[in-house]
């Protein structure tokens, strides 16, 4: 049965937001989980050549964020964009040469991370502005009272296929099951803001590094074990949360492909059935 | 050819902290209740070395006294240079004169946590200096392959025995690395990172601050991550938190492959005690 939920109540905002600067600083250098330095491309500004579907692992990159990285300028306007945006709103380029151009947003990152296709992000660059049409905080589903909702697009429900079983549970499409172990830099913040960064995917390191993620992709779908997402990102046995990849390979040891937190409850509120296809570019439309 | 470098120490300054808020006085706990949290910085009375962690209503309480820097520069360093077991001296105020000890420290903006006798906390007031004599970082390892950090070299000497290739040191207790919360993917020079320990955990109740813990699978010789094999071997320098993905702060001492750090559980072990400190660091057990 197709899930029922709230969003006939839930509101639309209009929100500014601007392409930020990759960022460094005059020591340039960061330490990789072998122990190496490094400096790499990836977080910040325009990454192109990287989309929802795609190897999240494999690239040269640190903290990688496919297409645009958006912040606001005001740091309460910032927070504002941060904590409202969500996964699946629609996006449109509003200055610059790529002005008009569309795309979605696929989580949150410190930045708001909006995928579009090379032909948009070929034309924009870092200081263009961006609209966010923000709705999804506030969603719920109605006969999933142990579940909740953050930072999801009411509209990737149906393309995602949740579905509510007979016995009541809440069915959920995932790509993968991550383990506890995984969960890196991250936990202790609001669920609403940045995302969880997973080790245990250091694509080209040690052996000992890996939990076995590194085949994941950018917008599958997850289910974190013992993760309890509600108020804040932390361990808890007997908890489960569903993420969507949003950022890809990092060098930094303790950092790693991220989820952006979406939905959360009790794991026995789950029927978690792994499927190729649980990614947010199939569920938008974006993948065939 | 090889040669052991020495040590470098300095004398850095930091300031009694004030607890700070923002304007609105709520955190949410793990079951998203609100709360105003106690105890999180500056001088509180009362708590002391060896007291059980989970005894109090508050949240990342420390036993002794929380120093920073007004400069975000300088208090990193401060943070970062500062190890357990080094002497601090009080510089101005009602207090100025009496001798102290570093216990741990906190990361983010980063913190120290000093030990001074009741009755020299009770005689602190926040903005007085306290000056630190930083030494320990750079210091030789134990054994080749295992890596010493954030200790005081006379402290670290009282904890372990180097036996053949390996060194041996007590511990408390033993955790598996998915209990890392808030602080995991951090450095772990600066940082000291969170036990995710529910309320009801059996771990929490036989906790003491100033405990040394195993944390098995984690690397913290940089950042703090998980890497099979390795194991971590740090103190608890704070108490537990409501907030999700917080708890007991775990401070890195010594990390390497667990062939070559042996941890050797011990329920009644002693760790970072106040008769421990009092022999590395000079300072008269009479004033602990």
């Amino acid at each position: 049965m197709t899930v029922r939920t709230n969003a006939d109540r839930l509101v639309t905002q209009v929100l500014a937001g601007e392409v930020w600067p990759a960022m460094g600083d005059r020591h340039a250098y960061r330490v990789d989980a072998d122990q190496q330095p490094f400096l790499l491309p990836g977080m910040g500004a325009v990454t192109l050549g990287v989309h929802l579907g795609d190897p999240a692992t494999g690239w040269a990159t640190d903290h990688l964020e496919p297409g645009l990285s958006v912040r606001h300028r005001e740091v309460g306007a910032n927070y504002g964009l941060q904590f409202l945006a969500c996964v699946g709103n629609r996006v449109t380029v509003a200055s610059g040469p790529g002005a008009g151009g569309v795309g979605v947003v696929i989580g949150q990152h410190a930045y708001v991370l909006v995928d579009a296709p090379d032909a948009v992000l070929e034309n924009v660059t870092v200081g263009d502005q961006v609209t966010v049409l923000a709705r999804g905080q506030g969603l719920r589903l109605l006969d999933h009272p142990d579940v909740v909702v953050k930072n999801l697009d009411p509209s990737v429900l149906e393309g995602w296929g949740l579905t509510t079983l007979p016995d009541g549970r809440l069915e959920v499409p995932v790509a993968m099951h991550v383990p506890a172990a995984a969960v890196g830099a991250g936990a202790g913040m609001a669920s609403e803001y940045a995302n969880t960064d997973l080790m245990g995917a250091y694509a080209g390191q040690s052996d000992d590094l890996s939990l076995g993620l590194e085949p994941l992709r950018i917008g599958d779908f997850v289910a974190m074990a013992d993760q309890d997402h509600r108020f804040g990102r932390g361990f808890r046995p007997g908890w489960t949360t569903i993420g969507v990849i949003s950022t890809g390979q990092c060098a930094l040891f303790g950092h790693g492909p991220g989820p952006s937190s979406l939905l959360c409850g009790p794991s026995e509120a789950f029927a978690v059935r792994v499927d190729d296809r649980a990614n947010l570019g199939v569920a938008t439309g974006a993948l065939a | 050819m090889s040669t052991t470098l020495r040590p470098g120490a300095m004398n850095l300054v930091g300031f009694v902290e004030q607890p700070e808020s923002s304007d609105h006085p709520y955190e949410i706990d793990v079951d998203g209740r609100p709360y105003v949290p106690t105890g999180t910085a500056g001088i509180v009375l009362g708590v002391e070395l060896g007291d059980p962690v989970d005894a109090l209503d508050a949240d990342h309480v420390a036993p002794g006294v929380t120093i920073a820097h007004p400069d975000p520069a300088a208090r990193h360093a401060l943070t970062s240079l500062s190890c357990v077991g080094n002497p601090a001296v009080v510089r101005t105020g009602a207090a100025a004169g009496e001798r102290g000890v570093v216990v741990g420290k906190r990361g983010e903006a980063g913190r120290v946590i000093v030990h001074f006798p009741q009755d020299v906390l009770a005689a602190l007031r926040p903005s007085d200096q306290i000056s630190v004599r930083a030494f320990g970082q750079g210091a030789a390892a134990p054994v080749a392959g295992v890596t010493a950090l954030n200790a005081d070299p006379g402290l670290l000497a009282s904890l372990v025995t180097a036996t053949g290739d390996a060194v041996t040191v007590g511990v408390r207790t033993c955790l598996s690395s998915q209990v890392c919360g808030n602080g995991i993917g951090r450095p772990a020079h600066a940082w000291d990172v969170d036990l995710t320990l529910g309320h009801d955990a059996p771990t929490l109740a036989i906790l003491r601050f100033g405990d040394l813990v195993v944390v098995d699978d984690l690397d913290a010789r940089t950042n703090l991550g998980y890497r099979s094999g390795w194991c971590t071997v740090g103190v608890v320098v704070h108490g537990p938190s409501p907030r999700p993905g917080h708890g007991p702060g775990f401070l890195p001492l010594l990390s390497g492959p667990a062939d070559l750090l042996r941890a050797e559980v011990d329920p009644d072990h002693e760790g970072i005690s106040t008769s421990r400190l009092a022999s590395p660091t000079g300072v008269s057990p009479e004033r602990m």
